[in-house]
């Protein structure tokens, strides 16, 4: 698409006598420059801030709601407030690896951005590869963390590189098993062509389409908040174990950086599980202009895909921490058996039913909404038993 | 075999099942009203009227009815308060001469309004002390000197009498059945 | 062989040759609780040895009780256990009177223990909020310290300050109880049991908070009597032993209520879990002592006469108090004069302190970090 629309400008003669190549460079980094600055900044800097008013939700308090109305500029301040702080690069540290680190971390992050499907038109290059690009992409992000992990010549930040490493590399495999269960179905790695296989309705979505993608699900789920460092596995950065883990000796941008990072992180996750399992931006059809398509497609998924976000920062704040062994022991005790049986027998759901079989995806759709029933019934039981005080507005 | 298999599964469904209750509690509190008070601005009282009335705040003292006793001043276990009472020769009065409470030293433990008559030396439920030095927490209470208050069967004094009468309220909440035997064993 | 222009001899041992790290734990980390120090010899995640240094928070109170007479000594024993400071107000009061021959008042001594029991329900929320912080879950913390600010708010109604109280005075307490107390109590303890319902599903059954407490560092109740553990440490290695049943003092003969012990009920007995349950179930235990007192309490005066210059006569006397934290023991000696010859405060942080050394090898690194919330040790007490 972009392809058309900077061949349009040069046939208008935008671009005056610059070769066709260059033009298209320019026109990339064009792209990528406003993906960069006008999603990716925002949507982790507003994460921080949404987090920070979940968890202070949960935790019956208000959190912030002091900058601009509401709070809602805290992200702001925050991100300027670490730029402009001194960076301290200590006196025994590896300097240029120290500084390298949070930039490696970070092209890792924001390069996953380039396949990540927020319309049928909308994505910056539809690649064959797609969802395999963004799983190595976001794994780049280890070699950073090791990175400084290493180069802060300090002991706690050390064993912080070194969990991250263990961790984002034994969980790889669980996540890339489930995620080959939907390659099964859908016999491509482009992150548009799993979409474009599923439907706007929840029993159209990978999820429901046999028992197998459903357990896959949660395997998916479960191996990706380990990749992405989160609670429970946050570990390489225990803040009541490591003192911060591989970030201890940052300060400053380089600090804001690896936050941007973790906050970003969050809604890739979010969104590789919206388009493997979720139907990603499909929508019902309900007009026929294509830019209006377009618009509501972008909604779905950027609101599925936050949704998760959100989730993520729920599960952050009810579960604790598990130790290192046992994260071993969940990744190949737990997951990897189960995602290796996943992989198994969907390949043979596939053969038996290469169309998919109807009557397993209502039952499974209904057992998905059955299970968010009784979720909500526990809810209501718990609200009732505390007889707190009901307030609905998410305003302070 | 059969056994371990099923611990296997149980452990799964366990994990799964108290992980899905612990989101359950706090998915209900999503619509619980936060209980945290936005202090100091956002609050629709101030905080210092919702104290109670035993609160030990800074210290205060009404020099008007202060018989300079110097009670508070031997039982403060850190001697923050610094009192010079003398009779004067001439008048053959008791003179305030200086009544200084460090309040970087204060421990706010309440034990010099305790054994004080008349109630004048008090807790306030003031809190924010903050100031740019250690000297300009020493509050200096006398500034010139002043005459000790001479304890009296009836205060007619209009000016005196509703101080007198607000200390000796807060003597009463803060009586200790103790003192008056024990005053200078 | 020569690496980088350097000569270097490299032994061809048996294969990767790995050395023990020494790990400096403290005295600033965010889960030690204050100021304490540990020196870890770890192999990778295990550690083989973690040493406690401590001392970082001494601030001679034993000493300062020397100086300043028996009645100004009452709050700096509110800084021996900053969490607790209810039972050092306590023990202070009571070796005193030990030593002066002073009877509180009945009404004096109900007071002291409702007061008791609050900071006792409070001191185990902070110390149940803080383990589970320590394992990783934020939330449980803030609701745990929600119901303590409550606690809080009722003991500045009391008596005016809601950390360092210094409620208690030589032959009774302060002031007494201000009207309408006793509905606020109540009605608190009437809300708390639904929260603690609500808290035993979002943590005491959560598979993950299990996993990371059971059979972590579990202490045999003869090993824990060995060193000394006292309070809910001990209690949860299945000794039942509680200075307010086995010993009592002031009105706890009175008083009907259980004494939980641990019982392995997610895994050995003595374990982190143990500590952890048996804390819950206290504050049950004192919530039912609180029931009791307001039943019971007469009327009457709350303080003895006591003279303002107190003078015991020469010798000494030992009380001990079950403070939140276990067994308090205060010994105080008097020489005659308005100042105490010498006071010794034996605290059970102390104790507990002195166990991690023997019970961490073989630990995971994480687990040190629960044990010393689960030993639920305070640093100033060990130091005072």
């Amino acid at each position: 698409m972009l392809q058309t629309f900077l061949d349009s400008l040069i046939a208008d003669g935008t671009f005056g006598a610059i070769p066709r190549d260059v033009a298209y460079a320019i026109g990339m980094v064009a792209a990528g420059a406003a993906v960069v600055f006008g999603f990716v900044l925002n949507i982790s800097g507003v994460t921080t801030f949404v987090e920070r008013r979940v968890w202070a939700r949960i935790q019956s308090r208000v959190g912030p709601n002091r900058v601009g109305p509401q709070g809602i500029l805290q992200w702001l301040a925050d991100g300027l407030k670490l730029l402009m702080k001194e960076e301290a690069i200590p006196y025994a540290a590896d300097a240029t690896l120290f500084k390298l680190a949070p930039f490696v971390v970070t092209i890792g992050f924001i390069t996953a951005f380039v396949a990540i499907p927020f319309s049928s038109a909308l994505i910056v290059a539809d690649l064959n590869l797609g969802i395999l690009y963004i799983t190595s992409m976001t794994s780049l992000v280890v070699v950073g963390i090791m990175i400084a992990g290493w180069a802060s010549n300090n002991k706690w930040a050390l064993i912080g590189g070194i969990r991250a490493a263990a961790q984002i590399v034994s969980y790889e495999i669980p996540a890339a098993l489930s995620i080959f269960t939907v390659i099964l179905i859908t016999g491509t790695l482009s992150t548009q062509g799993i979409i474009q296989q599923q439907g706007w309705g929840p029993w159209d979505w990978f999820i429901f389409h046999s028992p197998f993608t459903f357990i896959g699900f949660f395997v998916t789920f479960v191996a990706l908040l380990a990749e992405g460092n989160r609670t429970p596995f946050d570990l390489p950065e225990a803040e009541s174990e490591l003192v911060a883990g591989f970030v201890t000796e940052y300060s400053g941008a380089r600090y804001l950086f690896f936050f941007l990072v973790e906050w970003g992180n969050l809604y890739i996750i979010g969104a590789i599980l919206v388009t493997l399992f979720l139907g990603g931006w499909q929508a019902p059809h309900i007009t026929d202009s294509v830019v209006g398509m377009n618009i509501l497609q972008a909604l779905t998924f950027i609101v599925k895909s936050y949704l998760f976000v959100i989730l993520m920062m729920w599960i952050r704040a009810t579960l604790p921490r598990v130790r290192v062994d046992q994260l071993m022991t969940t990744c190949w005790k737990y997951l990897l058996p189960i995602s290796f049986v996943n992989f198994m027998g969907t390949a043979l759901w596939v053969m038996i039913w290469p169309q998919g079989f109807r009557f397993a995806e209502i039952v499974l759709t209904a057992m998905g909404f059955g299970l968010v029933g009784y979720f909500l019934y526990r809810v209501a039981f718990h609200l009732r038993r505390s007889g707190a005080q009901i307030t609905l507005s998410p305003l302070s | 075999m059969a056994g371990a298999l099923s611990e296997y599964f149980r452990n799964v469904f366990d994990t799964a099942a108290a992980v899905l209750e612990g989101m359950a509690v706090t998915c209900s509190h999503f619509v619980r009203k936060p209980t945290t008070v936005q202090y100091p601005d956002r609050t629709d009282v101030r905080v210092q009227d919702t104290l109670p009335y035993r609160y030990r705040g800074i210290l205060e003292v009404d020099l008007e009815i202060c018989t300079g006793c110097l009670a508070c001043e031997r039982a403060c276990p850190i001697d923050c308060i610094v009192i010079d009472a003398k009779k004067d020769k001439g008048t053959r009065k008791m003179m305030l001469n200086r009544f200084d409470i460090d309040i970087a030293k204060c421990m706010y433990c309440g034990l010099c309004s305790e054994p004080c008559p008349t109630g004048a030396i008090h807790h306030t439920p003031e809190f924010e002390g903050a100031d740019y030095s250690l000297e300009s927490m020493v509050r200096r209470f006398v500034n010139e000197s002043v005459e000790a208050y001479k304890p009296k069967k009836v205060e007619d004094d209009p000016k005196i009498s509703p101080i007198l009468e607000r200390g000796m309220r807060y003597l009463d909440e803060f009586a200790e059945p103790g003192d008056e035997a024990g005053a200078d064993a | 062989m020569s690496i980088a222009g350097f000569e270097v001899e490299v032994e061809r041992g048996t294969g990767l040759e790995t050395e023990q790290m020494t790990l400096n734990m403290g005295p600033q980390h965010p889960s030690t609780h204050g100021v304490l120090r540990f020196v870890i010899k770890a192999d990778g995640e295990v550690m083989r040895r973690a040493v406690p240094d401590v001392g970082y928070l001494h601030r001679s109170i034993e000493k300062i009780s020397e100086k300043v007479g028996y009645h100004g000594f009452m709050p700096y024993t509110d800084r021996v256990d900053y969490v607790a400071a209810m039972f050092c107000n306590q023990g202070w009061g009571m070796v005193t009177e030990k030593l002066a021959d002073i009877e509180v008042p009945k009404r004096g001594e109900y007071c002291r223990v409702i007061a008791a029991e609050l900071n006792r329900i409070a001191s185990h929320l902070l110390s149940v909020g803080t383990m589970i912080l320590d394992i990783g879950a934020i939330t449980p913390f803030f609701h745990s310290f929600r119901e303590r600010e409550k606690i809080n708010d009722l003991l500045e109604e009391l008596c005016g300050a809601r950390l360092t109280y210094n409620y208690m005075r030589i032959g009774g307490v302060a002031w007494d109880l201000p009207p309408g107390y006793e509905e606020k109590v109540l009605g608190f303890l009437g809300q708390l049991e639904p929260m603690l319902d609500e808290f035993h599903d979002l943590v005491t059954e959560n598979t993950l908070f299990r996993g990371r407490c059971s059979n972590v560092a579990a202490i045999p109740g003869e090993q824990a009597v060995a060193y000394n553990l006292v309070g809910p440490n001990l209690r949860a290695s299945g000794v039942r032993y509680d200075v307010r049943r086995d010993e009592p003092y002031s009105v706890y003969p009175e008083l009907e209520f259980d004494v939980p012990v641990g019982t392995g009920a997610a895994g050995s007995v003595g374990d982190s879990f143990d500590r952890y349950a048996v804390r819950i179930a206290e504050i049950k235990e004192s919530m039912k002592i609180l029931r009791q007192c307001f039943r019971q309490i007469p009327d009457g005066p709350v303080v003895a006469k006591v003279p303002r210059k107190l003078k015991p006569p020469e010798g000494d006397a030992q009380i001990r108090v079950e403070s939140a934290r276990g067994d308090m023991s205060w010994y105080a000696v008097s020489d005659g004069t308005e100042f105490p010859y010498r006071c010794k405060v034996r605290t059970g942080s102390f104790a507990a302190m002195s166990i991690i050394e023997d019970i961490s090898p073989g630990l995971m690194l994480a687990d040190l970090v629960t044990v010393i919330a689960s030993l639920d040790i305070v640093a100033p007490e060990v130091d005072r």
